[in-house]
């Protein structure tokens, strides 16, 4: 009896070892991370209407950015609606250690004024940004943010910005750290940004 | 006289079996997004219900307050949402066609005067068949949640 079972053992493993010859292709790649890297993201300054902003300058905040811009018909206001309830959805305490950048993707029609009163609408906590398109998209790249202009004939000045709509989100220490997706629920943005508040 | 009549009765009779598409068409729920400031553009939502037994399709909307009216969507390739005009909108046989943030929506562009919460929009919705419908949009503050528009039926 336990013969047979050894032998079943020395069956299965022989099986084993002549797979392991047969598939075993050790050049194959590591398996892919679990989760995709973040971009690197990091520091960056830009012009509002009153001077300039560095990201830096909220450390020990928990800062959301966006990029958008403000002949956006559509999508960055439902983004922002959604996320300015979020921040009204928050403790005043909570609130005090959030901050909100919203960064122009047309620095060619956006100037610092035009974004002050575009932001405000959604959130007095939101800054509106822009700066030179080689800045802009110096950032951009580093943020993992795609953004291009569309030919729309009839769009304001003949175009649209097709634009990546993820709030992301940087870490009190200025790190790259989180996503918020495009028209996330308000609860769902509170959610989030207690999870970040709460990290030690 | 008898001419008159038997044209009447022609009249009469092909309104009955060529019913025209906005006969079957109603709109639930318009509203317009109110622009925030410095935006010149914005759009109105809603949900277009076709109750006849064909589809139909919307090819055309006009508004009194904007320069341009266009009927759009946006595809969402990889987190990157870009808008594009559509020839129509369809709305299937006994169906309906939401039009709602980040998808199928009438797009206003080029505002002639700022817009004001409250302000109410006329928008008429052309059809496939050369029919149309007019409807009014309230203009709504952005809001994250459904539209609180009277729901009551």
């Amino acid at each position: 009896m336990s013969e047979r079972i050894l032998m079943t053992i020395a069956g299965l493993l022989a099986a084993l070892v002549l797979g392991l010859a047969i598939f075993w292709q050790p050049e194959l790649p590591e398996r892919p991370l679990p989760k995709p890297a973040l971009p690197e993201g990091g520091d960056f300054t830009l012009q509002s209407a009153d001077g300039p902003v560095s990201l830096k300058d909220f450390r020990g905040k928990l800062v959301l950015v966006y990029f958008g811009y403000t002949y956006c018909p559509d999508i960055c206001p439902t983004s922002l609606a959604a996320t300015a309830e979020g921040l009204k959805q928050l403790t005043p305490e909570e609130l005090a250690r959030v901050a909100m950048i919203f960064v122009s993707v047309d620095p060619k029609r956006d100037t610092p004024a035009r974004l002050k009163e575009y932001v405000t609408f959604f959130h007095p906590a939101i800054v509106g940004v822009t700066g030179a398109p080689e800045e802009i998209a110096a950032i951009a790249k580093r943020y993992g943010v795609f953004y291009a202009e569309q030919k729309v004939e009839t769009a304001g000045d003949g175009y649209v910005v097709d634009h990546s709509a993820d709030t992301y989100i940087i870490s009190t220490a200025g790190q790259l750290v989180g996503k918020i997706a495009h028209a996330t629920p308000p609860e769902q943005v509170v959610e989030t940004i207690r999870k970040h508040l709460n990290q030690p | 006289m008898k001419h008159l009549s038997l044209l009447a009765a022609g009249l009469l009779f092909s309104a009955g079996v060529l019913a025209a598409a906005a006969d079957n068409i109603s709109v639930q729920d318009p509203y317009i997004r109110l622009a925030p400031p410095n935006a010149p553009a914005t759009a109105a939502f809603m949900v277009i219900k076709n109750a006849g037994d064909k589809d139909v399709k919307v090819v055309k909307a006009d508004n009194p307050a904007t320069r341009v009216t266009e009927l759009h969507t946006h595809i969402n390739d990889g987190g990157v949402m870009k808008m594009r005009p559509v020839p129509a909108i369809e709305v299937k046989a006994k169906g309906e066609a939401v039009l709602k943030p980040g998808g199928l929506h009438v797009m206003l562009i080029d505002l002639k005067a700022p817009m004001k919460e409250g302000d109410s929009v006329p928008i008429t919705l052309t059809f496939d068949d050369g029919s149309s419908k007019q409807i009014d949009a309230k203009v709504v503050r952005p809001s994250p949640a459904p539209m609180p528009m009277d729901h009551k039926h």
